[in-house]
C-alpha cells in the first residue's frame, strides 16, 4: 500500500478547499443576485401599491368632499339641514 | 518562431557537442540572449501589471477604476414621498402621487426612425418635437414629457422606442381644490414647498430623495443594479388646525357674498379661541392649485395673514376695555352725545343722527363716534394704546405662514388732537383679520390670550395662556357685544337662530391716492358664537361691497350669520331656546 506523503496531503487538501471555496463564491453571489431580484420587485410593488394608494386617496376625498356630499343629499336625496323647531336637546 | 528555431539549435548543439562543441558555443549564446529578451519582455509586462492594478501611484488602480466606473457605473435618484398633509380630522389636503417623467438622450433619439410614432403619443406634433430635439442637440438629456400619471408613461414606454426612459418622481395634488389653496400653498415641478404652509412645513414634509448605484450599457440603459447607497426617507404627514367641513362651509357663504355683493376681494377666519387653533381660513378671489396654467398670483395671496387694514369700529371693543379698565366709566355710564357731532381739531366728526344722552354700552351698539370720541379724549391715547399693545396688534400672530404681516401700531413724538380720538375708533392702526380674530378671542376665553397655531395641537397639549384683561371685564364687552346683534345694535343681520352671537361691525374708507376715499370701503365684521357659552371667533372682510349695502353691518353681518349658525351646527353646539334638556324624551329613548 502506498502511503501518501504528509505533504501530498495537504496539497490534495488545500486544493479541494480552494475548489469547494470556489464554488461558495459562486453560490453567495448566486443568491445576492437572487435577492437584488427579490429587492428590485418589492420595490416596484410598493411602487405600484403607493400608485394606488395614492389615487384612492384622491378618490375618496373626491367622492367625500363635503360639497359632493351636500349636493347629493339635497338633490337626490330630498335631504335638508333641520331647521331649530326640529332640534332635540337629550340628556346622556 | 525565433524561440523554436533557438531550441532546435540547442537540441542539434547538444547531439553534436558529443562530437565537437566548439562550433556550436555560438548557438547557446543565441539562445539565452532570446529567452532573456523574450523574459524582459514578459516581465515588464508584469511590472506594467503590478504597477497599475496593484500599486498606488499616479493614474494607477485607483484612477483606473474611477475611469471605468466613469463609463460603466451611474448613481440614480430614488425619489421619496412627500408628506401628506390633512386636516385635524385626517381629511387630505395636499397628497403626492406617483408619476412618470419621459426622457431621452437627443444624441441617441435624434437618429430614431421612429420620431413620427414616438411624436404621435406624446401627443405633439413631429415638428414640435423635431425642434424640440434640435434644442437640445448637444445635450445628453431632455425630457420629452413630465410627471405623467403612470398608465400614460406606459403607453409610450410599451413602443418600445430605442432611447426613450423613463424616470419616476411624484407630484404634488391638492383634493380640496381651490377650498384651502390660499392656506396650504404650492410646490414647484421638483417637490419643494413655495408657498403658504407647503413653503413653512417645508423640512418636515420634505423626503429625502435616496441614492442606489446601476451598471449602464453603451446606449445608457441600465444594465442591473449595483445596490441602494442611500435609502430615501419620505417625509413626515402634517395635520393642520383646519377642520375641512367647516372650511368649506365657510368658503361656500364667502364666495356666495361676494357674488351677492359685487365686492373685488374677501377674506373669512375662524378660530378656536380656547385652544388658539385656527378653524378655517377662506379668501376671495379664488385659485386652483390642480392647474398652473393661467396662475395669478395676486389670487394666491392669503388676505387673512398678509394683508392689514385700518379696523375702523371693529377696534372699538378695544377702547371700550380701556375705558372700563380706567375706572371712570362702566358699560351703564352715561355720555351725552348730543348734537351728534363733534370738532376735534379742523375736523368735524359725525354721527348718522343724534343719539341724544346714552349709555357706554349703546355708543358701542350704535357704533357712535361721538361717544367713542368723547371717552377716547376723557382716557387719552396712552391706555388705549397701551390695550391695543396688550392685545397683540402691530405684532406678528406667530403662525409661520410667509408673508405674514403685524400690522401697525402708531409710536410717535407728538399726537395731534384728531390723532389721539382716531385711533379709539380704528383709524391710523392696521390689523390683519387674523390678529382681529386673536384680539376678540381674549374676550371669549375670559381675558386670557392663547397663541395661535396652525397646526392640529395635541389635546393633551397644555396652551400657555396669558393674563391680558380681568374676567370682569371680559365678561362686560361680551355682554356689550351681545347688544350689538339686539334690537338696537348695528349687527342684526348677524344674528342665528337659535344661538346668541355677539360681535362688532365695521365700515372703513379704503385709502387710494388721495387719501380716504369717499365711496370705496371695506365692510368688517368680527364674531363670537355662541356668547353664552364663548368659543368661536370668526372675522370677516369685504373689499369694496358695490351698491347700498356697503356697511359692515350689511354686507359683511349677514355672512357671518351664515358661517356660524353652520358652524354651530357643525359642532352640535345646544341651541339657547332648547337648553331646558327634556329628560322624559331621554328616559324614552334609553341614551348611553
Amino acid at each position: 500500500m502506498i502511503v501518501p506523503h504528509r505533504q501530498t496531503l495537504w496539497l490534495v487538501g488545500l486544493a479541494l478547499g480552494c475548489v469547494a471555496s470556489a464554488l461558495g463564491v459562486v453560490y453567495s453571489s448566486h443568491i445576492c443576485r437572487e435577492y437584488y431580484a427579490t429587492l428590485q420587485s418589492l420595490e416596484s410593488q410598493r411602487w405600484a401599491a403607493q400608485e394606488d394608494y395614492s389615487r384612492l386617496l384622491l378618490q375618496e376625498s373626491t367622492l367625500a368632499s363635503p360639497h359632493r356630499v351636500l349636493s347629493i343629499a339635497t338633490e337626490q336625496l330630498g335631504m335638508r339641514v333641520p331647521g331649530m323647531g326640529a332640534d332635540r336637546v337629550v340628556v346622556q | 518562431m525565433n524561440l523554436r528555431v533557438a531550441k532546435r539549435a540547442v537540441r542539434a548543439g547538444a547531439r553534436r557537442k558529443s562530437v565537437t562543441a566548439k562550433p556550436h558555443t555560438m548557438a547557446a549564446w543565441r539562445f539565452w540572449f532570446m529567452a532573456l529578451l523574450l523574459a524582459s519582455l514578459a516581465g515588464m509586462l508584469v511590472g506594467r501589471l503590478v504597477l497599475i492594478q496593484a500599486l498606488d501611484q499616479d493614474r494607477g488602480a485607483a484612477f483606473l477604476k474611477k475611469q471605468g466606473a466613469m463609463r460603466a457605473v451611474r448613481l440614480a435618484e430614488i425619489p421619496a414621498y412627500r408628506g401628506l398633509v390633512t386636516d385635524r380630522h385626517g381629511a387630505p389636503l395636499a397628497v403626492s402621487t406617483p408619476v412618470v417623467s419621459l426622457w431621452a438622450n437627443p444624441q441617441h433619439l435624434a437618429d430614431s426612425g421612429r420620431l413620427d410614432e414616438l411624436a404621435h403619443a406624446l401627443g405633439m406634433s413631429l415638428d414640435d418635437l423635431r425642434k424640440r430635439l434640435a434644442l437640445y442637440a448637444d445635450k445628453q438629456f431632455m425630457y420629452l414629457l413630465r410627471h405623467q400619471t403612470p398608465e400614460k408613461a406606459r403607453a409610450v414606454l410599451d413602443l418600445g422606442i430605442a432611447g426613450v426612459r423613463s424616470e419616476r418622481a411624484y407630484q404634488r395634488f391638492y383634493p380640496a381644490g381651490e377650498v384651502v389653496s390660499h392656506l396650504v400653498g404650492l410646490t414647484n415641478v421638483d417637490g419643494e414647498g413655495i408657498s403658504g404652509l407647503e413653503k413653512t412645513f417645508d423640512t418636515w414634509l420634505e423626503g429625502l430623495p435616496g441614492k442606489k448605484r446601476y451598471i449602464k450599457d453603451l446606449h445608457g440603459d441600465a444594465v442591473r443594479d449595483i445596490g441602494v447607497v442611500e435609502d430615501p426617507r419620505p417625509g413626515k404627514a402634517l395635520a393642520l388646525s383646519i377642520d375641512l367641513r367647516l372650511q368649506y362651509l365657510q368658503h361656500r357663504e364667502l364666495q356666495r357674498a361676494m357674488a351677492e355683493t359685487g365686492a373685488q376681494a374677501g377674506a373669512a377666519v375662524t378660530i378656536d379661541a380656547w385652544t388658539g387653533e385656527i378653524l378655517a381660513v377662506s379668501n376671495h378671489p379664488v385659485f386652483n392649485p390642480n392647474s398652473r396654467a393661467g396662475f395669478d398670483y395676486a389670487a394666491a395671496r392669503n388676505r387673512v395673514v398678509t394683508d392689514a387694514f385700518e379696523p375702523g369700529s371693529t377696534i372699538k371693543p378695544l377702547t371700550l376695555v380701556a375705558a372700563l379698565e380706567s375706572g371712570q366709566f362702566t358699560i351703564d355710564t352715561i355720555v351725552d352725545t348730543s348734537p351728534g357731532w363733534i370738532k376735534v381739531g379742523s375736523k368735524v366728526l359725525p354721527d348718522p343722527r343724534n343719539h341724544g344722552a346714552i349709555s357706554v354700552s349703546r355708543i358701542i351698539e350704535k357704533s357712535s363716534q361721538v361717544g367713542v370720541t368723547k371717552i377716547a379724549q376723557t382716557l387719552g391715547h396712552e391706555p388705549i394704546l397701551d390695550v391695543f399693545r396688550r392685545f397683540g396688534l402691530g405684532e406678528p400672530t406667530l403662525t409661520g405662514f410667509p408673508g405674514e404681516r403685524a400690522g401697525v401700531l402708531p409710536n410717535r413724538e407728538r399726537w395731534s388732537d384728531i390723532e389721539k380720538v382716531t385711533l379709539a375708533f380704528g383709524y391710523g392702526l392696521s390689523a390683519t383679520p387674523l390678529q382681529m380674530a386673536h384680539a376678540y378671542s381674549v374676550f371669549a376665553n375670559g381675558g386670557e390670550r392663547v397663541p395661535l397655531s396652525l397646526v392640529k395641537r395635541n389635546p393633551t397639549e397644555v396652551v400657555p395662556r396669558e393674563r391680558i384683561i380681568s374676567p370682569d371685564v371680559a365678561r362686560d364687552v361680551l355682554t356689550v357685544l351681545e347688544r350689538v346683534t339686539g334690537d338696537e345694535g348695528t349687527a342684526r343681520l348677524a344674528r342665528v337662530d337659535g344661538f346668541a352671537v355677539g360681535g362688532k361691525t365695521g365700515t372703513v374708507h379704503k385709502v387710494g391716492a388721495q387719501g380716504y376715499m369717499d365711496d370705496r370701503y371695506l365692510a368688517l365684521f368680527v364674531g363670537i358664537a355662541p356668547v353664552d357659552n364663548p368659543r368661536y371667533v370668526t372675522a370677516i372682510v369685504v373689499d369694496e361691497p358695490k351698491g347700498d349695502a356697503y356697511a359692515g353691518g350689511a354686507a359683511a353681518a349677514p355672512i357671518y350669520a351664515r358661517i356660524a349658525g353652520g358652524l354651530l351646527h357643525l359642532q352640535n353646539a345646544v341651541p339657547r331656546a332648547r337648553q331646558a334638556p327634556e329628560t322624559q324624551l331621554a328616559s324614552l329613548g334609553g341614551g348611553q
